[in-house]
């Protein structure tokens, strides 16, 4: 008898949106998540605004916390991961390990959906002397959010607000030098997003960003990039910066402003180094756990990525999120909502063909 | 990213599974099961350091042939005598050869002439000569350190300049060769840092050192430079600083840490003038400012030569300079007991080193006597040229154990 559950990987945004999907369409949900709590990248990492329309994240991760945790066709296991799979479509047996005792469990499962999202690139792996792990006053989008979200945006070695700060794009991203070659489609959305609420909250600081090109997809070409110069008054500057050093209480800055094809040298109080996404180690484990495909970056493959894009390598195994690849709120939750489409389907086809059979 | 819970530092760890940048030497080690190449083995024994990536790199300790710089023989010789006398007082086994050329830095970096197939042969001709000897190449000059990395890489990528240069080569008589790794002298310093520190006979402990890296070392071809979690948290290059903290010294920080030494190559050639204005105003002034060094030390000819001999011309003009500056391997020779002037060779360099050796308490009055007789005894006729001879008994032997 083919089993009527989905498994869902991951308690973020993704498997959130999936989950809550899956169980709306009538099918039942085990969802298993490592850490103690549901909510994902946004809330561990503590993200204040929404890049898209400046929503509360905490807000809305919680709304989105509370249609799952509330739903009955939802079971939550926290703490708890992923350690073996066998079988196939309609007939997953998928181990599942309790991280306080090592209980093992067993789930069987229709369908599985994979949503175990990503990391932020870590800046000591970076080419550039960037700095991160020298100066306190070199920070990443992820620091600076968390500052953004208490509402104390300071530099990190006095205490004080800074004067002059500026964001560094395509921080592990688009860089064929350390092998990641691909955009993470939303740092220049969030930087952009953060130099607004740095200059919301600290009025009297001058805010630059340097970058290489800006990428504002869709809407946030209105409403994030154009305010942030006109109404905010957001210095963009096209240039690379190449070094960070330490010169008296201040960062400098080196690199070359390439609209004016000469060298710069700025002082800065804090630099915010615009990271971008790889994927996170539970993605990266999962996917050998379950036997997907990944790409060369460790992201999980999608076969046919315009037409299917919530497919991997197995039947009846999906993905939702930036476990595929970069993804910014808006392609997650599609996706999320496909793959909950697609996982159900296959569920109901896997108990027509036992039925049949 | 980790935070150290006593100093609340950022720690950086490095994921093993993370992807890297392709490592070159994977391709070299195919092209010789293709039938490509002669790839040369690291010689046993070596020793495994970390690099920029994480990726291993094997560095030998002995049956080394080094390839000597030009710029070292010509104008700071003590450089390659204190790199041999390291080996000789360490018990490990070296070739010095005499069928080394130079290689096609000035070549390649500054004038541009010439042509892909001739610079590669260059390299080529040096590594099928010291295939031929057994002993591994061991290469003293960052440039050429430099130079032959961005020569590998354009010999794995492009089958037609290996035909090319095979063809070169075979009507010298020789195979194409490639070494497992292309190793730097301050690679196999730092490899040997803990032997040479167990022998240091002065004490280093109140010396203010600053490091200048050198950019041909570790911005060129960046994958194979060595870099140390212990040593800058693995985020600057490990060699010369790993060097200088071992013996004890006080490695001083300063913001112009990045920056070029001022040679540039193309600068030194065509713009003299800023080359010696950068080095005095960018960096020695700097770190006199920040970091009030009692020595700088690098890594690399050009380096040495410019931080040092700029500083002569900006003595006239009253500039705050006379910061002594040498190689990490002259540093660590003069500590082990090495002599002055009869190895280490210090009265080529223009900066006034002798507070240095006073701080170290080495008596460079007597060694400076002890060298003058050396003149006499040359002039006389009684001796052509020093040998290692005359400096061999220096330091006593119980000093110098072989290294295990």
């Amino acid at each position: 008898m083919p089993s009527d559950v989905v498994l869902v990987i991951g308690g973020g945004p993704a498997g959130l949106e999936a989950a809550r999907g899956v169980a709306d369409l009538g099918a039942r949900v085990v969802l298993v998540e490592e850490r103690d709590r549901l909510g994902g990248t946004p809330v561990f990492e503590q993200y204040a605004a929404l890049t898209h329309g400046f929503q509360d994240a905490e807000e809305v991760m919680d709304r989105m916390v509370r249609a799952v945790v509330g739903h009955p066709g939802v079971e939550v296991r926290l703490r708890s991961k992923v350690v073996s799979c066998e079988g196939q479509v309609g007939r997953f047996r998928v181990g599942v390990q309790r991280l306080e005792d090592g209980a093992p469990a067993t789930v069987e499962a229709g369908a599985i959906i994979v949503a175990t999202g990503f990391q932020h690139f870590d800046p000591g792996r970076e080419t550039q002397v960037y700095g991160y792990y020298e100066y306190p006053d070199v920070i990443t989008l992820a620091d600076a959010e968390a500052m953004l979200k208490a509402k104390r945006f300071v530099r990190p070695s006095t205490g004080l607000p800074p004067e002059r700060v500026c964001f560094i794009q395509c921080v592990g991203s688009r860089d064929r030098q350390i092998g990641n070659e691909y955009c993470s489609k939303v740092c220049c959305g969030i930087a952009s997003k953060q130099a607004i609420e740095i200059r919301q909250q600290v009025p009297q600081c001058k805010v630059y960003i340097f970058y290489i090109d800006m990428r504002m997809y869709g809407y946030w070409e209105n409403e994030i990039y154009w305010p942030a110069q006109e109404q905010y008054k957001v210095n963009y500057i096209k240039g690379i910066a190449t070094e960070i050093i330490r010169k008296g209480d201040k960062l400098l800055v080196r690199g070359e402003d390439t609209t004016l094809g000469r060298p710069l040298e700025v002082p800065m109080d804090v630099v915010i180094l615009s990271v971008g996404m790889e994927p996170s180690k539970g993605t990266r484990e999962v996917a050998k756990v379950l036997g997907l495909k990944q790409n060369k970056y460790g992201f999980i493959e999608v076969p046919h990525e315009g037409v299917d894009p919530v497919a991997t390598s197995v039947p009846g195994i999906f993905v939702a999120g930036a476990a595929a690849g970069p993804k910014d709120l808006d392609d997650t939750l599609s996706m999320a909502g496909a793959a909950a489409m697609k996982a159900v389907a296959a569920l109901r086809r896997a108990a027509a063909a036992g039925a049949a059979g | 990213m980790d935070t150290d819970r006593t100093t609340g530092q950022r720690v950086f760890r490095r994921d093993p599974d993370l992807p890297t940048p392709e490592d070159i030497r994977e391709r070299v080690l195919a092209l010789e099961e293709a039938g490509e190449w002669i790839v040369q083995r690291v010689p046993q024994p070596y020793r495994e350091v970390p690099t920029k990536y994480g990726w291993p790199k094997k560095v030998p300790l002995q049956h080394t042939w080094h390839h000597k710089s030009c710029g070292q023989c010509g104008h700071i010789p003590g450089y390659s005598t204190a790199i041999f006398w390291l080996h000789r007082k360490l018990g490990l086994d070296y070739d010095d050869p005499r069928d080394q050329t130079s290689c096609t830095g000035w070549n390649y970096y500054a004038s541009a002439t010439s042509n892909a197939a001739a610079q590669a042969a260059v390299a080529a001709r040096n590594f099928a000569a010291a295939y031929a000897t057994g002993y591994f190449p061991l290469i003293h000059c960052g440039t050429s350190y430099g130079h032959y990395k961005e020569v590998r890489e354009e010999l794995v990528k492009h089958g037609e300049l290996r035909r090319q240069v095979r063809e070169i080569l075979a009507k010298l008589g020789k195979p194409l060769v490639m070494p497992e790794e292309i190793v730097h002298y301050s690679e196999w310093v730092y490899a040997v840092r803990e032997e040479i520190a167990a022998r240091r006979v002065y004490d280093c402990s109140e010396v203010v050192v600053t490091v200048h890296p050198a950019c041909h070392y570790y911005k060129l071809v960046q994958g194979d430079a060595i870099y140390d979690p212990d040593i800058y948290g693995g985020q600057r290059t490990a060699v010369v600083t790993a060097v200088a903290k071992a013996l004890g010294a006080q490695v001083r920080d300063y913001s112009t840490w990045f920056d070029c030494c001022g040679f540039g190559f193309r600068h030194i050639l065509v713009q003299r003038d800023f080359t010696r204005s950068f080095a005095v105003s960018r960096k020695i002034e700097t770190m006199i400012e920040e970091a009030k060094p009692d020595v700088v030390l690098t890594h690399d000819t050009g380096c040495v030569t410019t931080l040092d001999k700029s500083q002569f011309a900006a003595q006239v003009h009253k500039k705050k300079v006379g910061v002594p500056v040498m190689s990490e391997a002259q540093f660590a020779a003069l500590a082990m007991g090495a002599h002055p002037y009869r190895v280490c060779q210090l009265h080529w360099h223009a900066a006034d080193y002798r507070p240095l050796l006073e701080k170290m308490g080495i008596d460079w009055r007597e060694r400076w006597r002890e060298f003058e007789e050396d003149l006499e005894r040359i002039q006389r006729g009684e001796k052509e040229y020093l040998t290692w001879e005359d400096v061999d008994a220096e330091v006593p032997a119980r000093h110098f154990l072989p290294v295990s």
